[in-house]
């Protein structure tokens, strides 16, 4: 530092650390490089802020990665990021999938069936129901369609109360059942599958398909649903990615661990494994977490294409 | 053997004022206590649950018990509270101290003096009938205590020539000292996003943040002996004296690092030490809890106790589940059959079970249970939990790591606690001494 200023100071010009706040004064008759300087500034700007943000997300990524590698030892013993001294990544795998019996497949299993299918016929009727509310005409359509947005803006975990003591009610609680068939309802998919429609689905190709003779049905089925595909993804990866991070529901519906899914058994294995002596069950929530965003990484990358022109769908009309 | 007609006591809330909700439900316990058979949904995020489970199922052909993994933590008490709301309840869940009076005050549970009540006059100390029994009704048999020990290296202590505390001012020395042998290391910590531990100081010290007066609660949480104990604490960790650190991974790790050569904490600690950081085997050590004045004064950081939930199906065969796994020694024997766990039984009688089952290598040979039954004698009693608990622990947890910051005061922290926890408390209804 004091170095530095005693170089700069005989200098004629300000001395270089001020740069910053005395180029606008002395810089005002030049003006390409005051536009190229804050256009650098903006970019460099932008650049360092997307970087943090990237760092923001893919620093815990890392971590997790990193972590999964190492022993139980090196967990603690070695900075997180860091790799540690033994490299464990396929022991604990093996670990994690031999587990008491495998449970952690099933709690995959469950998941996919949860997210998965649940996901599937929630966005089926979701894509159909924002249609008909789009194209058709019936009675009490907006007043209904109004019920729909109330739906879209209750939050999901404050459902959760009320759902679980509704399936009290209908006995199922601690099924199958009761976590997965409040997935199937989707309010928010519905007004996003109108809006699709809307801008999607030409009402001259819906009267041309009446016109040659097909029903309500078939000209949903044959015409409009393969139009509405990019609304489909969308809709689909919304919902999907909503089951797969709901927690509250599960954990008070179910309490039988061969129904969990994945992010309450890895949540059941780190919530205790520290407190109560079991370091391994700590290890194991680690490893588990890797394995369990594999397949979002995974959907996300290969439905990317329809996602993105998914987002700015509409935008314009 | 200790079966009461629980007809004859039906819900008499009016004798239990504290209690604000009571009991509303049907009371068909009558005949559910008298029955010893059928199934038994069981509860539980303790280790070895299933183990004990097993067990009981081998040697009682009559009762089936079902166990669940539940998670630990907040989440846990908010779904066994709604399964009361729900009726979908377990016949036995597992309660730790602390959240028991708040299951308690709001009808939640099943009273248990048909049943265990006389069990639990039998065969506990007094401080701990207190954790469970409210109102003049028992509510839960307790399974462990968690009597508080000091933990140090004593590799690092020989080394540098440093004593073993035995009050809190050579205590305060002994950290001074050991950040003078080696800058990096710490004789202790504060954790930051756990108050059981210091709850159990001030407990030590003689504060009663709880009690009841009639129908009313009193709560001081910020008592002459509460104050005493956040000052010097809150001074070492503003002083860096100990260090600040959440009690999960940054705390072990800073144990596996060396960072961390001693610590207070209760006799389950030992159990956790030996697995977590296997490789400093006989390197640690055991002493007897530091005290204000050099007598011996200890406290509870942890432990659990067994309830009936409201609403439960089959109270009769849970009371005898309840009983085989808190005061039958094979019972006891099953909770710590893995031999990992330095669990310490509430019921004196029974520590010779869970000692015989922890090796004592790793502590160099030494008597972990005989400095556990020394301190779990020494046990303050009087101490009862709050009824809000999940309300005191957040406001505390909220302030605790800006206290090495030193922006905060630690007995500020208390105050604001106290100040949280008194609206709640007036929130739900329930009436507040003055």
């Amino acid at each position: 530092m004091t170095k530095t200023t005693t170089l700069s100071a005989p200098a004629p010009t300000a001395a270089a650390p001020d740069r910053k706040s005395r180029s606008r004064p002395t810089g005002r008759s030049p003006r390409s490089p005051r536009k190229r300087s804050s256009a650098l500034l903006s970019k460099t700007g932008v650049t360092a802020m997307l970087g943090l943000a990237a760092l923001y997300t893919l620093l815990p990524m890392l971590w997790l990665v990193l972590s999964s590698t190492k022993s139980r030892k090196d967990l603690f013993a070695t900075n997180g990021f860091a790799p540690g001294k033994d490299f464990a990544l396929f022991d604990n795998l093996s670990h994690l999938f031999q587990v008491d019996n495998g449970i952690y497949l099933r709690w995959l299993a469950n998941t996919v069936l949860y997210a998965g299918v649940g996901a599937l016929l929630a966005t089926v009727f979701s894509v159909a129901a924002g249609y008909a509310f789009d194209k058709l005409a019936f009675p009490g359509k907006e007043k209904l369609f109004s019920f729909v947005l109330l739906g879209v803006m209750v939050p999901g975990t404050a459902m959760a109360i009320p759902l679980y003591l509704i399936a009290a009610k209908a006995g199922l609680v601690n099924t199958f059942w009761g976590v997965f068939v409040p997935g199937l309802v989707f309010p928010f998919g519905v007004y996003l599958a109108r809006v699709f429609s809307a801008a999607y689905v030409p009402n001259e190709v819906l009267e041309a398909a009446r016109m040659d003779g097909a029903g309500e049905f078939k000209a949903f089925c044959r015409i409009a649903f393969p139009m509405l595909a990019p609304a489909f993804v969308t809709i689909f990866l919304f919902q999907f990615t909503q089951i797969w991070n709901s927690f509250f529901l599960p954990l008070v519906m179910l309490s039988d661990k061969h129904l969990y899914p994945v992010n309450l058994g890895l949540y059941v294995w780190y919530s205790s494994a520290l407190s109560q002596g079991h370091p391994q069950d700590y290890l194991l929530a680690v490893v588990g977490s890797l394995v369990s965003v594999a397949p979002l990484i995974v959907l996300f990358l290969m439905l990317q294409r329809y996602w993105k022109s998914g987002m700015t769908a509409g935008a314009v009309k | 053997m200790f079966r009461r007609r629980l007809t004859a006591m039906v819900c008499s809330v009016a004798a239990l004022g504290l209690l604000a909700t009571g009991c509303g439900g049907t009371d068909n316990g009558g005949s559910a206590a008298e029955k010893k058979t059928g199934e038994v949904t069981f509860w539980s995020f303790v280790k070895g649950s299933d183990k004990v489970a097993e067990a009981f199922n081998r040697t009682h052909p009559d009762i089936k018990v079902n166990f669940e993994t539940v998670p630990s933590g907040q989440e846990y008490y908010s779904k066994l509270s709604n399964a009361v709301k729900a009726g979908t309840v377990p016949d036995v869940a597992v309660v730790e101290y602390p959240q028991l009076p708040e299951f308690a005050t709001q009808g939640k549970l099943e009273s248990l003096d048909g049943t265990l009540g006389p069990l639990v006059d039998k065969r506990f100390p007094q401080s701990t009938r207190k954790l469970v029994q409210l109102g003049g009704k028992t509510w839960g048999v307790p399974r462990d205590a968690a009597p508080l020990m000091l933990y140090y290296r004593n590799d690092f202590f020989k080394t540098h020539k440093i004593d073993v505390p035995k009050t809190w001012a050579e205590y305060r020395n002994m950290t001074e000292r050991v950040k003078k042998a080696d800058p990096k290391a710490r004789g202790g910590v504060l954790y930051t996003d756990n108050p059981g531990l210091l709850s159990a100081l001030t407990w030590q010290a003689g504060s009663q943040w709880f009690s009841t007066k009639k129908d009313a609660w009193k709560v001081s949480l910020d008592d002459a002996p509460s104050r005493k104990v956040a000052d010097f604490w809150g001074d070492l960790a503003r002083k860096d004296l100990v260090s600040s650190l959440s009690s999960l991974d940054p705390f072990w790790t800073s144990v596996q690092q060396n960072r961390t050569v001693a610590y207070v904490c209760a006799s389950w600690c030992a159990g956790a030490q030996q697995a977590t950081v296997a490789d400093q085997k006989g390197k640690w050590a055991v002493a007897p809890v530091p005290t204000w004045d050099g007598k011996p004064a200890s406290a509870m950081y942890g432990g659990s106790s067994f309830v009936v939930p409201k609403g439960a199906k089959n109270s009769g065969a849970a009371a005898e589940f309840i009983k085989w796994i808190t005061t039958d020694p094979v019972g006891m024997k099953a909770w710590v059959s893995s031999g990992t766990s330095s669990m310490f039984p509430a019921d004196p009688e029974l520590v010779p079970v869970t000692k015989s089952a922890f090796p004592t290598d790793y502590f160099g040979g030494q008597d972990v249970y005989a400095v556990g039954s020394k301190s779990y004698d020494a046990v303050v009693p009087g101490w009862t939990w709050g009824p809000v608990m999940g309300t005191t622990n957040t406001a505390i947890i909220d302030q605790l790591p800006k206290v090495a910051e030193g922006n905060v005061k630690l007995s500020d922290v208390l105050t604001g606690a106290q100040k949280a926890t008194v609206k709640d408390i007036q929130h739900r209804g329930m009436t507040l001494a003055p």
